[in-house]
């Protein structure tokens, strides 16, 4: 192998789009999400729920797939006030960690954000492109974790495993 | 054979390792270190090239990318074409051969064209091969004139990459002021990623003998690689040539040979916050009679020969320069014991500490180079003085030095504008226009004393010679080796009028190639302005375009190859396509989906008229998952749909749905689609396959532009909800058997509705919408369970004969019905009524996207192109889609052309459709299709040709 790292696609998680004012999200929510992250491409966590800033007036809710109903019935989307929407995505994103020394070299053949630690820290979660496709990304554990569109997940895994052939 | 040229001592190359190699089949040995091009001059071969034009003998130049003569082709794992042979690594085993000669460079046949050149200057293929078509003449041109071919086949092993990279400094050039520059932003913290194209760090230090502070340069250049090297906000990399500038500090490098796993080349794409540009120079030719013969040689690469190859392409050297740099090289020379029989300095008054360093060489001032004898390698040169006498000098190698170019070629691909400098009489980097400098000899320091403290190094003093022109001279002087370019064929350009230097090279073609005139582009300047009696400035040059030296098409492609060339989308169910023999491409939006299921002996007609028939008679099953689809939330959603579709959408309830068009801002239809009404709030809209993400990108941006305070928020679930559509007569039969909690009843159930429900035990929203005419039952699952319940439907529908249905089937279906398909009867031309469909344009809205542009058309009263549906008089003829439709078949204007025609099986025979002016008031005429050479009769239709009445997608 090219690069020193460990490539692993991950399960389904649950995932809920969320858009709408802070103030109305909040209202609706604020009992089973994190804070809402104040700057936009961050994030923030509570337990094992976490709640990305991807957009102007726009989250995404990340759990444990096991977590979905639980959060699905608190989120309520059908529910919801006419001011917020909320729609569950679990299924609309495959998420891939990229981990090992060599983690983010291989995050540079795909991506051309810069994603060195000065520039990309901890709490950044974006969109970008990786492959050329729309991808959310951020940092894990050891490395870097992105998710592209469902549909999307053979092709990148193909890509990702030409990079380290 | 042995090493001949080779000092016994000396030289940056490892001696211990032996390396052999092949060069037009002969075989020959050179040591690790050295490039094929020193190799060769170590084994004294001299006769290396052919030229592109006239096939003269030629040997190797320079010693660098600036090589104008030798190029070669590179077999076997190195496979590739046309790389100059001085920037070729040499390696064990390597083979590499000439280009543009046959059969070898010592006896070439093309050499027949060193007689005719008098009739072949620059231009005369264009003038000459005009009649009758030049492209008759183009390739058996090419192939006398042309050079390597690509290699036919891909690396055996190993792979190109592409990579990204950011830094707040990109120093390009790792000699004596791109190290200074890389040090002095890595101590400072900040991100730097330093590049340079040779193998080692150094630049002209490599090439040369000279000392900083009194020790030598080189141990200067070790320490700084070695403090670069523990710092890890530097990239350092050698072998990797900055080669492009682009705009906002994109620079992208080309990494040869990374010592990393299998690849083969990379490819950095490097956003800078600032560029330094320490690219060095460039050493320039003389121009004079048959300067292009082997063993006329630049004089700096003479010296580097000696200095990093330990290689002395010569016995008797004679110098001939216009400026002081040629006598260091003369000073290294003696030392090694060569004999220099002259320096001829075309200067009346040579600088008295350049004759101090070769206080023993006869010095010829006022003196030029005339001509040279010798077809396959220097014998003598014409020393001509400026009082016209003459003598021949008996020499083997002419080392000769025009001047130095700062290489601006990065600095200039970044926009930034260049001045000529009288003094150095070179151009140098004026005014930026992206944030970079240009330092060291990039910008004109020419000497290291300018660069370093404490460096040390002869003035650089220059006194230019264009070109050296002498009465009944004889024999071409060229100014660009590469593409046999002479001072004649310039001087014809201009007396053609050709006068400005883009214009000059264009015909001519001096400058352009593999080498981009990087030794000869300043002499076509030089002799422009000489001939038109103007100075430099005002002759300019050319523009400088990337890249800087060749580059790998493979290096910019990087991973993108085989299966990743282009983006591809799988559903769950492509693997059960695939096992099942499927035949699978591209259907829209980057989907890879099945066209056909042909079964054992079945081709593409058989297998979709089965598909078909189970639809119509029975049941069949289709992924419907590409369809994009959205989920609209807010108050003024009802308003927002009612402004792109052309129907009323507004007044669904809850459960409901209605097929609309949206329409462009002119009136032509943009998309077709369904719309369900979840609940008071939440909308679904889906579209077509193709147009969903610039559907969703029509939608966002009518709101952030033209409706930024209604409350209208869009997510996208395409991929949220995978459907299996089952569809067929038998249709419910199949549901029920699969087990659902939804009545399937028509009358609770009815045509245009949804309910969510499960299915096969699987929450499930089912929809009943008809793409093929049946009855159908669309079952929306999450992806998760989409595989189980396609493979539950499969089972459930067995005793029901269902078959799966691919695209190609789809399309049948949909023709038979009159569906309109984009890209096929949407062909942008189009509007509702052309297609009949004045029933989806709202009479009760006020407005909607593109209604003031479609009533502005109808009152035009225009002819239009109308959708009909056609039979051929001929049932079995099959109609070919696009053919054209003429009156009466006659060669005239089309009034139309053929959309689609698929075999029916339902009429069993050929049914189309198409776009026929004035169509609507035309059925039962016939029409007539005009081919090439046939005209075929068809009847004119209306465009439905099953169930014309709906009641079957009802039922």
């Amino acid at each position: 192998m090219t690069y020193d790292v460990a490539i692993v696609r991950q399960p389904l998680n649950a995932l809920f789009d969320l858009k709408g004012s802070p103030a109305a999200i909040q209202n609706w929510a604020a009992d089973v999400l994190p804070t809402l992250p104040e700057r936009p491409n961050s994030r923030t966590g509570q337990a094992s729920v976490e709640l990305y800033h991807v957009g102007r007036n726009h989250w995404i809710a990340r759990a444990p797939l096991e977590q979905e109903a639980e959060l699905e019935k608190h989120l309520s989307p059908t529910n919801c006030p006419a001011e917020i929407s909320i729609v569950r995505v679990s299924d609309t994103l495959t998420f891939f960690r990229v981990v090992g020394p060599q983690a983010d070299e291989v995050m540079s053949i795909a991506c051309p954000l810069d994603i060195h630690e000065t520039e990309f820290g901890e709490e950044t979660v974006t969109y970008t492109e990786l492959f050329g496709l729309k991808a959310l990304i951020m940092r894990c554990e050891d490395g870097f974790e992105f998710a592209v569109e469902q549909s999307f997940g053979d092709m990148a895994e193909d890509y990702l495993s030409r990079a380290v052939a | 054979m042995t090493q001949n040229n080779r000092c016994a001592s000396g030289g940056r190359i490892d001696r211990s390792r032996t390396l052999r190699f092949t060069f037009n089949g002969k075989s020959y040995e050179g040591f690790e270190g050295d490039t094929l091009a020193s190799a060769l001059l170590a084994n004294d071969v001299r006769v290396t090239a052919r030229s592109f034009k006239y096939h003269r003998p030629r040997g190797i130049v320079g010693h660098g990318p600036e090589e104008p003569a030798t190029l070669v082709e590179l077999d076997g794992e190195d496979a590739s074409g046309n790389r100059p042979a001085t920037t070729v690594p040499l390696r064990d085993g390597l083979s590499a051969r000439s280009v543009n000669c046959w059969p070898s460079p010592e006896f070439d046949i093309g050499g027949v064209n060193q007689l005719l050149s008098r009739f072949i200057p620059a231009g005369f293929y264009y003038k000459t091969f005009k009649w009758p078509n030049w492209h008759l003449f183009e390739p058996s041109i090419r192939k006398a004139a042309g050079l390597a071919a690509a290699p036919a086949q891909p690396p055996s092993s190993g792979h190109f990459e592409a990579r990204h990279a950011h830094a707040d400094v990109l120093v390009a050039g790792a000699g004596p002021a791109g190290l200074k520059a890389a040090l002095k932003a890595g101590r400072a913290g900040k991100r730097v990623f330093l590049a340079d194209e040779d193998s080692e760090a150094g630049g002209s230090l490599l090439n040369c003998d000279l000392s900083i502070d009194g020790q030598p340069a080189m141990g200067w250049v070790e320490a700084a690689v070695l403090e670069l090297r523990g710092m890890a906000n530097v990239t350092h990399l050698q072998n990797a040539t900055v080669w492009a500038y682009r705009e906002h500090n994109l620079l992208i490098v080309n990494e040869r040979n990374p010592d990393q796993g299998s690849i083969i080349e990379r490819s950095w794409r490097v956003r800078a916050g600032e560029v330094v540009i320490a690219t060095g120079a460039t050493e320039r030719a003389m121009v004079f009679s048959n300067n292009d013969r082997p063993g006329v040689m630049l004089a700096s690469s003479v010296q580097a020969y000696f200095n990093r190859w330990g290689v002395i392409p010569g016995k008797r050297v004679v110098l001939f320069t216009n400026n002081n740099s040629a006598y260091a090289v003369a000073s290294d020379l003696i030392a090694a014991g060569v004999r220099v029989e002259a320096i001829l300095d075309s200067r009346s008054c040579v600088p008295q500490a350049a004759l101090e360093l070769v206080p023993e060489i006869t010095v010829q001032s006022s003196t030029v180079v005339g001509d040279v004898r010798g077809h396959k390698g220097v014998k003598a040169v014409k020393a001509v003085s400026s009082s016209g006498s003459v003598n021949w000098i008996e020499c083997d190698l002419l080392a000769h030095s025009g001047g130095w170019n700062p290489t601006v070629h990065l600095w200039s691909q970044s926009r930034s504008t260049l001045r000529f400098d009288e003094d150095l009489a070179a151009f140098l980097p004026y005014q930026p226009v992206q944030n970079c400098t240009a330092v060291g000899a990039a910008a004109g320091q020419l000497t290291l004393d300018q660069i370093i403290d404490g460096g040390e190094e002869l003035a650089y003093e220059i006194e230019p010679l264009w070109r050296v022109d002498l009465p009944g001279q004889r024999g071409k002087a060229f100014l660009d080796i590469q593409n046999d370019v002479s001072v004649s064929d310039v001087h014809l350009a201009l007396r053609e009028g050709y006068d400005n230097v883009e214009h000059v090279k264009r015909y001519t073609t001096g400058g352009m190639g593999i080498d981009q005139g990087k030794t000869g582009n300043i002499n076509i300047i030089g002799t422009v302005a000489m001939q038109k009696g103007v100075p430099l400035q005002e002759v300019g040059t050319t523009t400088f375009r990337s890249p800087y030296t060749p580059v790998s098409f493979g290096a910019i492609g990087g991973l993108r190859e085989d299966s990743v060339l282009f983006p591809y989308r799988h559903t769950p169910v492509t693997q059960w396509n695939k096992d099942n023999g499927a035949v699978m491409y591209e259907a829209g939006a980057r989907w890879r989906r099945p066209g056909y299921f042909p079964q054992q002996g079945e081709g593409l007609q058989d297998a979709v008229n089965r598909e078909c028939r189970a639809v119509r008679e029975g049941v069949g099953v289709y992924d419907g998952s590409p369809l994009g689809t959205f989920e609209l939330k807010g108050r003024d959603v009802p308003q927002f749909l009612d402004f792109i579709y052309s129907n009323m959408v507004s007044s669904l309830t809850p459960g409901n749905g209605r097929y609309g068009l949206m329409l462009s801002d002119d009136g032509l239809i943009l998309d077709d689609g369904v719309v369900f009404r979840l609940d008071e709030h939440r909308w679904l809209v889906s579209t077509s396959t193709g147009h969903a993400d610039s559907i969703n990108q029509h939608m966002e941006k009518l709101l952030q532009t033209e409706f930024p305070d209604w409350q209208v928020m869009i997510t996208t679930v395409t991929s949220q909800w995978n459907n299996a559509t089952i569809c067929g007569p038998r249709a419910r039969d199949v549901m029920q058997a699969l087990g659902t909690d939804v009545d399937l009843s028509p009358e609770v159930f009815p045509f245009m509705s949804f309910r969510d429900g499960t299915v096969a035990g699987f929450p499930a929203r089912i929809v009943r919408v008809s793409f093929t005419g049946e009855l159908s039952f669309e079952v929306n699952v999450a992806p998760r369970h989409m595989a189980e319940l396609w493979a539950k439907v499969i089972e459930a529908g067995a005793p029901f004969g269902i078959q799966p249905v691919g695209s190609e089937s789809s399309h049948v279906l949909r023709v038979e019905k009159g569906f309109l398909s984009l890209g096929h009867e949407v062909d942008g031309t189009v509007d509702a009524y052309d297609l009949g469909m004045g029933w989806a344009m709202s009479k009760k809205k006020t407005d909607y996207l593109g209604k003031r542009s479609i009533q502005l058309r109808r009152e035009g009263k225009a002819t239009r192109r109308e959708l009909v549906g056609i039979l051929p008089e001929d049932h079995n003829r099959q109609v070919p889609e696009g053919a054209p439709l003429t009156p009466g078949g006659r060669k005239e204007a089309t009034e139309g052309l053929v959309t689609a025609c698929v075999w029916s099986v339902v009429n069993d025979r050929w049914v189309g459709l198409a776009l026929l002016k004035n169509g609507h008031s035309r059925h039962g005429e016939i029409a007539h299709v005009r081919l090439k050479d046939e005209v075929i009769p068809v009847k004119i239709t209306k465009p439905v040709f099953h169930d014309p009445d709906g009641k079957l997608l009802r039922s």
